[in-house]
């Protein structure tokens, strides 16, 4: 390498100095959320909005005990939880549609008394953890069959599944070890879970499994 | 280095051939009138999205709205939208059959590498751009194609070591503007949407301006024979408008824009992780195959390997997409069929080329005294 060339090269450090400096505050730019009250008058900022991307939201009930009496009966609701999103208020509840359902039989589910005592109600984040489509509860297994890609379960698992619309990943919600197991398709995991109590022979959700999508 | 780099590009910029503006004695062949086409498919898209811009409404409350309203009440409104779907159409339609062409008549082959990575990159930058295009209806097929994409995004984290810088994630938050679909999305595929096509117009002008090329060498009875298609299909078959998305249902049969169902149809198949690895494998196979490709000949039967890859493309890509449509997808099963079949079909690509190759040793061999080897085939048309 001669003198020439290890000067030009030299000369490229400060250049490329220049164009990160010049870089970063474009890629700052393309960051969607504010800080919290950023540009809002005092006040308005909802409390909640400093805990970050919890699935946090006031306990729900659901359901009675007595509209879930019958095995593979179910109940959808839809879970409000709070956190912050890039709006012109600048804050805004999200919504996780789920569903609760029940089981002809008893198992150990972690939402319900972190998963200590046996229970035969389970309730599930209806979000789907392949891609995010909102999966649906099906009763008659056949359905599954016809509808969702031409999956038939085993004979042990002939009872009501949960499956996905868009990639037809099939989960069994009544697995014994594995409750929401995967059972066909792309899915990597069960879905999330949601954590609910008995209150006077009301379901009430008061929380959700933390973690996002993937 | 630096040098022979300049070289190469000054070369290939000398023959870029982005609307086959220079194959006008070969118009006689349809397959030579793609590149203007496209053209002109892009710029009725152009000229009726800004028309479209006029009515539209960019929020989730208003913009469903907006469009019920630009299909039945402004005047015209219908046909203005179904010339920017149909001509969004056209021009996908058009730059594909322009890559197959390219692809299976060994034209991306020097000095023709640079307009082979451009037009390929072109068409990924169509794809995207009709991507945000159709979630701006804001209606279920919209919405949730959006959602699986940018959550695609999400399991690039998995990658080891470059994944934990969580890029991924961060992709998928910058496109999503925010944590969840919503507002924030919304305003940035209007942007993306509309920033694509503006940029790359003013990259076409530059490029005319440069060449002193004219813009459409078609004739103006075919331009008239474009026009009237993409009129006659807006009115017999007005742009669908689909359901109004609801963040908390997914409807059963659920599908994207065509172009994308058999991308769709893969994702069923694999892990998560390789719905986002498999079509960037594909795009960077796009992206380098002339360079990949250093057999001499053009002709498809000069380089079966290669002739062999892109039939099995094209097949993958009609029966992917008929699967999806018939909603057939057994993924215990189909999976393995499909990888046995493209390492058979791989197979006999090799086989077929290392054939041809000794064959041609063989007759070079028995040929007596050939002559001083001749100078490398150039483009048949300057």
């Amino acid at each position: 390498m001669n003198r020439r060339t290890f000067l030009k090269a030299l000369s490229a450090v400060p250049v490329l100095g220049g164009l990160g400096a010049f870089l970063a505050p474009v890629l700052r730019y393309l960051k969607p959320n504010l800080e919290p009250g950023l540009g809002v008058p005092q006040g308005k900022v909802p409390p909640d909005l400093a805990e970050g991307d919890l699935p946090k939201g006031e306990p729900l009930p659901i359901a009675t005990l007595e509209e879930l009496r019958e095995p593979w009966s179910s109940k959808f609701f839809v879970f409000t939880q709070k956190y912050p999103q890039y709006t012109p208020e600048l804050a805004k509840a999200a919504t996780v549609p789920g569903v609760a359902i029940k089981l002809p039989w008893k198992l150990s589910f972690p939402g319900y008394k972190a998963g200590k005592e046996p229970t035969d109600i389970v309730v599930f984040s209806r979000i789907c953890p392949h891609l995010g489509c909102i999966f649906n509860y099906v009763p008659n297994w056949r359905e599954v069959t016809a509808g969702y890609g031409g999956y038939v379960p085993p004979e042990e698992r002939r009872h009501g599944l949960m499956a996905c619309p868009c990639h037809l990943s099939i989960y069994d919600p009544a697995d014994r070890e594995v409750p929401g197991r995967v059972l066909s398709g792309p899915a990597p995991r069960p879905p999330r879970y949601f954590t609910y109590e008995i209150r006077d022979g009301v379901i009430v959700v008061t929380g959700a499994e933390p973690g996002g999508i993937a | 280095m630096w040098d022979r780099l300049r070289e190469w590009f000054r070369e290939r910029k000398e023959k870029l051939d982005l609307f086959d503006e220079t194959q006008v004695d070969r118009q006689d062949n349809p397959l030579y009138l793609l590149g203007q086409i496209v053209y002109f498919a892009w710029i009725a898209v152009v000229v009726s999205g800004i028309l479209l811009m006029i009515w539209y409404e960019p929020t989730t409350h208003g913009a469903y709205n907006s469009i019920l309203r630009i299909q039945h009440e402004v005047p015209l409104g219908w046909l203005i939208r179904g010339v920017h779907k149909y001509g969004a159409d056209m021009l996908i339609l058009a730059i594909t059959l322009r890559i197959y062409r390219m692809y299976f008549l060994g034209e991306y082959k020097r000095p023709n590498e640079l307009s082979w990575m451009i037009l390929f990159g072109s068409l990924v930058l169509a794809m995207i751009s009709g991507l945000t295009g159709y979630l701006l209806i804001w209606n279920q097929r919209a919405f949730w194609a959006a959602k699986v994409v940018l959550t695609v995004a999400v399991y690039l984290d998995e990658l080891p070591l470059i994944g934990q810088t969580r890029f991924g994630s961060a992709i998928a938050f910058a496109f999503l503007g925010g944590p969840a679909e919503g507002q924030g999305t919304l305003t940035r595929f209007y942007a993306i949407h509309f920033g694509i096509s503006a940029l790359l117009l003013v990259a076409a002008e530059i490029y005319f301006y440069f060449t002193r090329r004219r813009r459409f060498v078609l004739s103006p009875t075919a331009l008239v024979i474009l026009a009237l298609m993409l009129v006659v299909t807006s009115y017999v078959f007005p742009a669908e408008m689909g359901r109004r998305a609801d963040p908390n249902r997914t409807p059963l049969p659920i599908l994207s824009d065509w172009y994308f169902l058999a991308l769709y149809q893969y994702v069923k198949y694999t892990p998560p992780l390789w719905a986002g690895l498999g079509p960037g494998l594909l795009i960077a196979y796009g992206m380098l195959v002339p360079f990949l490709d250093r057999s001499k000949g053009r002709r498809p039967s000069e380089r079966p390997f290669f002739t062999v890859v892109g039939i099995m493309a094209l097949t993958y890509f009609l029966v992917f997409t008929a699967l999806i449509m018939f909603n057939i997808a057994v993924i215990g099963r189909d999976p393995h069929v499909v990888l046995l079949v493209t390492a058979a079909t791989l197979g006999l690509g090799l086989v077929l080329e290392f054939r041809y190759r000794r064959r041609r040793k063989l007759a070079e061999a028995a040929a007596p005294a050939p002559a001083p080897r001749a100078a490398p085939a150039r483009a048949t048309v300057g």
